[in-house]
């Protein structure tokens, strides 16, 4: 009986150490931030009014969603949010388009090639992500390693006018997150029977239709993945735009540092943050839901 | 008298008529490759296929006629599987050609072969519904959407598979999957089907169910079919013609009973069936019979026309099914040795009887269990005395 009930504790234990996890460093904070989006400004140590006090009616009675009629009614948010949208639409799909044929190339490649392929992919986890989009300033700048190198190619005569600009987020987006979208899509790729490309050739599919009606839809698990992978921070993503962006890129991850940081906005700035987490609910979800199927498929 | 002896005692040439475990041709007399008039359909023109170093197929030529059952049969790693891609088109040959109806096809890529293929993992699009598998190869040739419908509705319907048009793959068991690969593969009306170990999956009673299947759909839609198998007893249910393959090398082509009957070397023997080998000189060779002296003293005489010399090294084999197992000294019979019996093999049907010869030689014998008792009269450790007809072995050189 008694070692039943120990081994029932330990099981409660192991179960509830995640969900501990989640509610000390995911809800809680989350609380806090959705309280703040509901105070106002203050000029005070710290930023806003009401902080927390005992009696709750009048601290409950001081909140309000001003911020967020606030948000609404300025074009600058939602702008920002639908230009992220936007953006992170766009560098997903361009995002696909350079993975999926280095993906499928991982794919068929030798089989003892892969693990090295597969680390030659990882490889940039090595060094710290923002030095690698500095590397990016001295590649993208007008006098920087790209615009010398077509120069001396005699492809441009004017240097190149990429940097500080939408274009050069997009390279910084694609470049940052090409893992996240190439190793789903190779995991997806991988497990397709090679006899199922013979068969459709047999049957009478050119190999571009073969693509098209065999492997492709065999790996849209793996599509729908790396999108997401690749959606969900990009939406939010702040630091590419702020190191390669100019002044007309306008993304919400931005907005947010400036209300926090520059503004000292705080309670504006965490409305933003809430919002900008409900826009991402959707494909999260979405992400989860994948994540299931795949497991259920799987099994 | 022995189960064996009601045959036709000569021997060779066999008719073209198929013995063994296969009772009814599909049709009788059928026989294209002993025509010499008659053009081959697909013909394998000194195909050779390299990987590397190692020789996959060396030098085959083959011809397979029109409306045959053919079987490629060997162990794994013979080359058939090889044989049978390069037919399809997956590989290339190294030296060779490959001619079907008249064509070239050598160099064509596997979509434009007039040729399908059952594989032996089905290969079905897991993301695809059983119509949709089946009506694939139509859809790429264009065809319109209603003639599509009827001819996936008329395969569907040939292997009872109408119920299940809209499920997936997943969702069929390994015997149905079976028959959406085969209906996949005659959906086209090829002219010619490749079937790659395409019963491997199946477990033993099925198997068999499937094995009649395929002659049946062979026979209906009048289609060349080419079966890659490494089981003997498949090759001989199946098929009109089988080709022996052993390290790439095509060592027998001939119809499931010629092949059981006179394999041309020891290997095919023992590939084929149970076959008992006494190794031995020929001592006397004349008007088509031949003497053997086996290495353990014992004296054989068996008809064969086979071109010895005497004193050659040769083999007599002999199947168990044509020796005969007794109590009593036989009083005539040419060849006879006694033992003892080591090992009964009881399979409901028939009797396996492994015998120790007094030469300490070990001969299997075959006996039906006709009579409707428990008891076995041959028991353990008897003694007993095996005979067989001067024709019931075939001598061997190789």
């Amino acid at each position: 009986m008694s070692s039943s009930s120990n081994s029932d504790i330990r099981r409660w234990y192991v179960i509830a150490a995640p969900y501990l996890w989640l509610l000390i460093f995911f809800l809680v904070p989350f609380f806090i931030v959705f309280k703040l989006s509901l105070s106002d400004v203050a000029t005070a140590i710290p930023p806003y009014t009401p902080t927390f006090s005992w009696s709750i009616a009048d601290f409950v009675s001081k909140l309000d969603f001003e911020n967020y009629t606030f948000i609404f009614g300025d074009p600058l948010y939602v702008n920002a949010y639908l230009s992220s949208l936007k953006i992170a639409g766009i560098s997903t799909f361009l995002t696909l388009l350079v993975a999926y044929p280095m993906a499928y190339g991982m794919a068929r490649a030798p089989k003892g090639w892969q693990p090295t392929l597969m680390m030659l992919v990882i490889l940039p986890f090595w060094t710290s992500f923002l030095i690698r989009i500095y590397a990016w300033i001295a590649i993208l700048k007008p006098e920087g390693f790209l615009t010398m190198f077509l120069m001396k190619l005699g492809l441009i005569t004017e240097p190149l006018q990429i940097m500080n600009s939408t274009t050069a987020v997009y390279i910084g987006i694609v470049y940052s997150y090409l893992p996240f979208m190439i190793l789903p899509l190779y995991a997806s790729l991988e497990k397709i029977n090679p006899a199922l490309l013979e068969a459709a050739q047999d049957l009478g599919s050119r190999p571009w239709r073969a693509f098209w009606q065999v492997t492709f839809p065999l790996s849209l698990p793996g599509v729908f993945a790396g999108c997401l992978l690749v959606f969900i921070p990009a939406v939010g993503e702040f630091v590419i735009p702020d190191l390669l962006g100019g002044s007309e890129t306008l993304m919400i991850g931005k907005t947010l540092w400036t209300e926090f940081f520059n503004n000292r906005d705080w309670p504006l700035a965490s409305a933003v943050a809430v919002l900008l987490l409900l826009v991402l609910i959707i494909p999260i979800v979405l992400f989860q839901r994948q994540q299931q199927l795949e497991r259920e498929a799987g099994r | 008298m022995s189960v064996a002896t009601a045959r036709d005692p000569q021997v060779k040439p066999a008719s073209p008529q198929r013995a063994g475990p296969r009772t009814a041709a599909p049709q009788s007399g059928f026989a294209p490759w002993k025509d010499p008039a008659k053009e081959p359909f697909v013909r394998f023109e000194n195909i050779t296929k390299r990987f590397d170093d190692f020789v996959a197929v060396k030098n085959v030529t083959l011809d397979i006629y029109e409306r045959e059952f053919f079987a490629l049969l060997g162990p794994s790693g013979c080359g058939k599987s090889t044989l049978l891609r390069m037919l399809a088109g997956f590989e290339r040959p190294t030296e060779g050609r490959t001619i079907v109806a008249g064509q070239d096809i050598t160099a064509l890529p596997p979509y434009e072969r007039p040729v399908n293929m059952m594989f032996q993992s089905y290969a079905l699009f897991p993301h695809m519904t059983v119509e949709a598998n089946i009506g694939f190869g139509l859809r790429q040739e264009g065809m319109a959407k209603d003639k599509i419908a009827d001819r996936v509705d008329e395969a569907m319907a040939m292997l009872e598979l109408g119920q299940f048009a809209k499920r997936k793959p997943h969702q069929l068991s390994g015997g149905q999957q079976q028959r959406v690969a085969l209906a996949r593969a005659i959906a086209k009306k090829p002219r010619l089907v490749l079937l790659d170990e395409p019963l491997g999956a199946l477990d033993k009673k099925l198997r068999q169910q499937a094995q009649f299947e395929l002659m049946r759909i062979q026979e209906t839609t009048g289609t060349t079919f080419i079966i890659v198998t490494h089981d003997q007893e498949e090759a001989m249910t199946v098929a009109s013609r089988i080709a022996v393959m052993d390290k790439g090398d095509l060592v027998q082509v001939a119809t499931p009973g010629e092949i059981y009957e006179n394999p041309k070397t020891r290997y095919i023997a023992g590939f084929i069936g149970d076959v008992n080998a006494f190794e031995g000189k020929v001592s006397a060779a004349s008007e088509g019979c031949i003497e053997i002296d086996a290495n353990d003293g014992y004296k054989f005489k068996t008809r064969s026309t086979e071109p010895v010399t005497v004193g050659q090294q040769a083999w007599l084999a002999l199947r168990p099914e044509k020796i005969r197992i007794s109590h009593d000294q036989p009083v005539s019979a040419v060849n006879a040795i006694s033992g003892k019996v080591e090992d009964i093999g009881y399979l409901g049907s028939i009797s396996h009887y492994h015998v120790r010869t007094a030469a300490g030689e070990r001969v299997t014998a075959l006996r039906a269990n006709a009579a409707h008792t428990v008891e076995r009269t041959i028991s353990w450790d008897d003694n007993v005395w095996l005979d067989w007809p001067v024709d019931a072995g075939v001598v061997l050189t190789r």
